[in-house]
């Protein structure tokens, strides 16, 4: 039992390590959490329910279109609900307005247009259970955990040692600089938020096929929020680390204790960490944790 | 500045106009419908108005009712207790006569609160927990609550009783929702009936309403080796459940109540849920209510969801015949009445209400099963004492 809560944990882990990447980056360079996230990941999860559902694409061209839209979509946010107050230099509370105001819209926009019934994602993944060391994983979670770690490998990889990937970086550190050095920061922090988007995207159509998608399915994000806080807010690596471990505490957490204090357990961490560890376990960055 | 006051204002007025402009009609007999028309049980809510509008209009074409034609006034729950209890008042205030609905046992009882303060009667249509018509802590019947559906302990013995004697289960696992009173009721009663007829329950696990992932129990479960996994929950989590079980390789056999009656299960749950079985209210293979269930088809292009739509229009004729006895569309006359409801020809047979308790008698129980990808009716259920 031991051995198949931990590979539970792991597939659970996954997608919040993918999430809280994606949140990570943003606050990163805005110091700011974007709330909205959570509505990117189920517009996500949408696109992707259309694509495969409504127009039969195959499965890696859905998920590239995927990619793509929630990418777009997250570029769209940034430009119309923080771009404005980032030229007037708001502080950051207008920003987490903003972005609670864009999350309830896009929410309500859904339920208003397409409905709030649960779409179900065709079967992609054969329901097959893969045996490893007598535990059980199903063939979607695999695929789910390989890919989000090929994804954030790769993100990674741009990061360091792309000319793009430095100038993020930089702007990390101390945007006002990094413009004297010559970066176009509104670029840079449109591209911030398609790479945002991307990860969004992943998330969104992974989450679409283990479940299904619904327009309050952004709730989720609250935990890639844990994820991002236990790693550190504004490290990448720390927030892969951070999702690893939330998933598995939580999987042990169900099983030895019990299902239900799940949750709870996870939020009590949440303000241990903030009180405690505030830096989290990789991070930099002191203030500003809300 | 002025400007910006110019605009609010009239945006204030607009706002206004719009809300007091509702639609009056005199001259009718409102019957109130609390109904979860969004959220997760929205397909059986939806069926629900359909079904009452059908029935409405068939009622009014045929002189409607002492002289009066009938009015539906549908408002949605979402499924939540404080939803509930909001548009309870409204219809309250809209002097409606009755309520039909709701379909869900802790929305029910949310509702009571109202109804029986504002003596309006509610006739729920799916609400199965005994606590909906019977308050539990003085055992007394609730003077407004009344149903056309079996109760739980009913339902949780005729699941019970079908694992061990058709699937010839010896230890039972048990998956509900700790949030629910319709789970919590099910599986207690499923429970006890299953132990009383000799079984044991090797694991009776719980999770967190609106809660999605079940792996890690079911790894838990899974350890037990349980012959049968009952899960006393709607649709959307039963369906899960049941992909997550496979997804471990789980090799057992699904149980479920009156929840599961939905093509949702198996759009969601997709292959998982070949071969389960579970207890319903109404069959779409019953031949008593084919002629229904073609005029549905003809007006509204898809099928019913059972079974809320027939226990809906069983409620509506309940109502009606209260109204008729009672010659008054006064609600403490049609309380009185609908207690004394015997052997009324309804959709689903014939509808006999117990006085004592507020609930039909002689509620027959089907059990389907998914075969193919689609449901099936599997067998009509009798349980023995």
């Amino acid at each position: 039992m031991f051995f198949q809560t931990l590979i539970t944990g792991l597939a659970v882990g996954g997608i919040y390590a993918l999430m809280a990447v994606g949140y990570s980056l943003v606050f990163s360079i805005l110091n700011f959490s974007n709330f909205a996230y959570a509505s990117i990941i189920m517009l996500g999860s949408y696109i992707g329910y259309y694509c495969l559902a409504k127009f039969g694409l195959s499965f890696p061209v859905a998920l590239v279109v995927t990619m793509l839209g929630a990418g777009f979509l997250c570029f769209l946010n940034e430009r119309i609900a923080y771009s404005s107050l980032r030229k007037r230099k708001a502080p950051s509370l207008y920003f987490m307005i903003s972005a609670m105001g864009t999350s309830i819209f896009l929410e309500n926009m859904v339920y208003a247009t397409i409905g709030s019934s649960f779409m179900a994602y065709p079967e992609i993944f054969k329901q097959k259970a893969l045996h490893i060391f007598n535990s059980a994983i199903g063939v979607l979670d695999l695929f789910a955990i390989i890919f989000s770690f090929v994804a954030i490998f790769v993100l990674h990889y741009f990061i360091s040692a792309s000319r793009t990937g430095i100038a993020i970086r930089a702007a990390s550190y101390d945007s006002l600089i990094c413009q004297i050095n010559g970066v176009n920061l509104n670029i840079l922090i449109g591209l911030v938020f398609v790479l945002a988007g991307i990860l969004a995207g992943i998330s969104g159509i992974f989450l679409g096929m283990k479940y299904m998608a619904y327009p309050t399915m952004g709730w989720i994000t609250n935990k890639a929020y844990i994820a991002a806080v236990i790693g550190g807010l504004g490290s990448l690596p720390g927030a892969v680390v951070g999702g690893i471990i939330l998933g598995v505490l939580e999987s042990f957490v169900s099983v030895y204790i019990s299902s239900i204090i799940r949750d709870v357990f996870s939020f009590s961490l949440l303000i241990l960490l903030l009180l405690f560890l505030p830096a989290g376990l990789f991070g930099r960055y002191l203030e500003e944790k809300v | 500045m002025k400007k910006k006051l110019l605009i609010l204002s009239l945006i204030l007025v607009f706002a206004l106009t719009m809300t007091a402009c509702g639609s009056s009609q005199p001259q009718t007999i409102k019957i109130g419908h609390a109904v979860a028309l969004t959220g997760g049980s929205s397909m059986w809510g939806q069926a629900e108005k359909n079904a009452l509008e059908m029935e409405i209009d068939k009622i009014n074409k045929a002189g409607g009712v002492l002289g009066k034609k009938l009015e539906l006034v549908a408002y949605d729950t979402k499924a939540e207790q404080t939803e509930a209890v909001n548009i309870t008042k409204r219809l309250a205030g809209d002097k409606v006569v009755a309520i039909i609905g709701p379909g869900q046992s802790g929305v029910a009882i949310a509702m009571t609160s109202v109804t029986e303060t504002a003596g309006v009667p509610f006739v729920a249509t799916t609400a199965t927990n005994p606590k909906v018509t019977v308050d539990d802590t003085t055992n007394k019947v609730r003077k407004t609550a009344f149903r056309t559906c079996f109760i739980d302990p009913f339902q949780g013995t005729v699941a019970a009783q079908f694992a061990l004697k058709d699937l010839n289960a010896t230890k039972a696992a048990v998956l509900f929702d700790v949030g629910s009173d319709y789970s919590q009721g099910l599986r207690q009663y499923f429970v006890e009936a299953f132990t009383d007829g000799g079984g044991t329950i090797v694991a009776d696990e719980a999770f967190r309403s609106e809660e999605l992932d079940y792996r890690a129990i079911l790894g838990k479960i899974k350890d037990k080796k349980p012959d049968v996994l009952f899960i006393p929950t709607m649709q959307k989590e039963a369906a899960m459940a049941m992909k997550q079980a496979k997804d471990l390789g789980m090799n057992v056999k699904f149980l479920g109540g009156d929840g599961w009656a939905s093509p949702d299960l198996i759009t969601l749950g997709g292959t998982a849920t070949e071969g389960a079985y579970y207890v319903n209210l109404a069959s779409l293979a019953d031949p008593a209510i084919q002629d229904w269930i073609k005029a549905y088809k003809e007006k509204y292009n898809m099928e019913p969801v059972m079974p809320n739509p027939v226990m809906a229009v069983d409620g509506l004729l309940a109502v009606v015949d209260a109204i008729k006895k009672a010659n008054s569309t006064e609600p403490a006359k049609i309380i009185e009445q609908l207690g004394k409801t015997k052997d009324l020809p309804v959709l689903s047979g014939k509808l006999t209400i117990d006085p004592n308790t507020h609930n039909p008698l002689n509620k027959p129980a089907v059990i389907e099963t998914i075969k193919d990808g689609k449901f099936a009716f599997h067998a009509r259920f009798v349980t023995t004492d």
